[in-house]
């Protein structure tokens, strides 16, 4: 107990101190909103909703940003380095360091989620009730499971510059074409169907439903978990490839 | 004898190459052993097996009976690998925290101090920031965080400059003294025979001598006593004594070569040779071990 502790607290410490965390997950993010909502001119026909709307975007895209890369980067450095192989050799077990991670994981997602709410709150005095606050921050906890799966996926590439490039790539075409930036109703058609599909605007879809005061889609749900267990198998699938020596 | 590591024939083939072909000892409570041999000999692999890293493609390893992976196993050994790695974003006393934290009974952080010669300074820094040789010590400190029984380095001393070397074996000898069982590889025989108290030699893969370091000198240098004698005295009595390997005459000086020095003056005195001038030699180590783990397999 007193070892899985001590791993969630450093795990936490370690991603604080990573500047591309704060840089991409909360400084970006918070940037982003203050552009869409006060300088740029968007022309929302319903203004208070269009920026409760963008807040659920930004911090979608975080902590989307976060579990790809911070996660997926990092085991590439730990891996690449040795370090993978020396807790190899401490009694450490694979559950209680896994465990770790994701609670480390999910502890600095609510952390950004609470800040950029906040920062939301603050520059266009964001209001929701009580129940579309903790509803919106929790579907976007449990939504980036299968960005989470990602970050894991990108963990098991060789070298870190090739997994900070690929993530860079997936993590801005995921978030433009997932309606993140700018929604979908202004994409071309056919950018619509396709990114009716991805995983990036079914996370944000389920938001933006709850501040307008409904539920998420169930379909929202069932391609989340859709994509979760592709990307799980995948995972496991490469690993079990690559440990085969 | 209580058996830590035991190895039962152990192979390791990779895709072309076999790199540790039927290897067999076991290493008892306390040894101090030293794994000696040139690049490519089969050292990292073999301790990669111990450590329970690489799996064997044949043959059995167990340390403390029990298989190497398992967890009481784990809280038993130290070890400190041939590549260092140090977990970036953290700095050196979180890492100790947090590596201290795995094990049932670690060491405290100011006996990591004493023990490795870390300074409050290394402890402040982040990991990554550390040279070389600060991240050896750090490696060196995470080996002993978790107070093992079986602690494990695999060239530990390259890159340490001579105080953070002196330093190291220091410890080991401490460590040693407090029974506990150690493995180091090395290139250098010097190292070996003045830490362990026992040598396995490796080349291409397999064990070709194990013993104690003056048993492995003896065996790889031909050591000898040289003499004046007069010119006209038969030599002929010595050869039928078996103990002599060879003698042979250099400027003026006659040779007589033999593991047994001591037997050898008591034979030039008993044989009445008249010898004046004599001196012990022994054969440059260095260059015999390297001819030995270098040149063919038929050298020894
Ligand atoms: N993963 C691997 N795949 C293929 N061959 C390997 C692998 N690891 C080691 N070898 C080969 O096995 C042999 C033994 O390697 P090993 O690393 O055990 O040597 P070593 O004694 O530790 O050498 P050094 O003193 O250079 O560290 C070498 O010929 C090496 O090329
Ligand atoms: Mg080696």
């Amino acid at each position: 107990m007193k070892t899985f502790k001590m791993q969630c607290k450093y795990e936490i410490i370690r991603v604080l101190r990573n500047r591309y965390f704060v840089f991409w997950s909360l400084v970006m993010p918070i940037l982003f909103y203050y552009i869409f909502t006060n300088v740029v001119n968007t022309n929302a026909p319903d203004k208070a909703e269009w920026q409760a709307h963008y807040l659920m975007s930004m911090t979608v895209f975080s902590v989307m940003g976060s579990s790809m890369m911070t996660l997926g980067i990092r085991m590439v450095q730990e891996r690449s380095q040795g370090w993978a192989t020396f807790i190899r050799i401490t009694p450490l077990s694979d559950t209680v360091y896994f465990a770790a991670q994701m609670i480390g994981q999910s502890v600095i997602h609510m952390l950004s989620i609470t800040i950029i709410f906040i920062a939301g709150a603050l520059i266009n005095g964001v209001s929701l009730t009580a129940l579309e606050w903790i509803m919106s921050g929790l579907w976007i906890l449990l939504g980036s499971l299968p960005f989470l799966a990602i970050g894991t996926l990108i963990g098991l590439m060789k070298k870190v510059e090739t997994a900070a490039g690929v993530s860079n790539v997936i993590y801005m075409v995921l978030a433009i074409a997932g309606g993140l930036w700018m929604p979908l109703e202004i994409m071309p058609k056919i950018m619509q169907s396709i990114g009716k599909w991805l995983p990036s605007y079914n996370f944000g879809n389920g938001a933006w439903e709850i501040i307008r005061g409904n539920m998420p889609d169930w379909r929202n749900i069932l391609i989340l978990i859709a994509y979760l267990a592709v990307f799980m198998l995948l995972s496991k699938y490469i690993r079990r490839k690559q440990e085969a020596v | 004898m209580n058996k830590i590591v035991s190895l039962t024939n152990v192979t390791k083939s990779f895709q072309h190459k076999t790199a540790v072909n039927d290897v067999s000892f076991t290493i008892g409570k306390g040894e101090v052993v030293a794994i000696l041999g040139p690049n490519g000999a089969g050292k990292t692999t073999t301790i990669s097996m111990i450590l329970g890293l690489l799996k064997p493609s044949a043959g059995e390893i167990k340390l403390f009976n029990h298989q190497p992976h398992e967890k009481q196993v784990r809280e038993k050994i130290g070890t400190m690998l041939q590549e260092v790695s140090v977990m970036p974003g953290l700095k050196v006393r979180e890492i100790l925290e947090l590596i201290s934290s795995y094990y049932p009974n670690p060491l405290g952080i100011q006996q990591l101090i004493e023990l490795t010669g870390l300074t409050n300074q290394d402890l402040k820094t982040r990991a990554e920031k550390l040279s070389g040789g600060q991240k050896r010590r750090l490696s060196f400190a995470l080996a002993l965080a978790g107070n093992p029984e079986l602690i494990i380095f695999d060239e530990p001393t390259v890159g340490m400059d001579i105080t953070s070397r002196n330093r190291f074996w220091q410890t080991v000898h401490q460590m040693a003294a407090q029974g506990k069982t150690i493995i180091f590889s090395t290139h250098y025989l010097q190292e070996a025979d003045d830490a362990a108290g026992r040598i396995l030699l490796f080349k291409d893969g397999a064990v070709v001598a194990d013993g104690t370091p003056a048993q492995i000198k003896s065996r790889i240098s031909k050591q000898s006593v040289s003499f004046f004698v007069d010119p006209e005295m038969s030599l002929e009595k010595l050869y039928l004594h078996s103990e002599i390997d060879d003698i042979y005459r250099k400027n003026n000086r006659v040779y007589i070569q033999s593991s047994n020095t001591d037997r050898v003056l008591e034979l030039i005195f008993q044989e009445k040779i008249g010898a004046r001038d004599i001196q012990i030699e022994r054969g440059k180590l260095e260059e015999a071990f390297e001819q030995l783990t270098s040149g063919a397999k038929e050298a020894i």
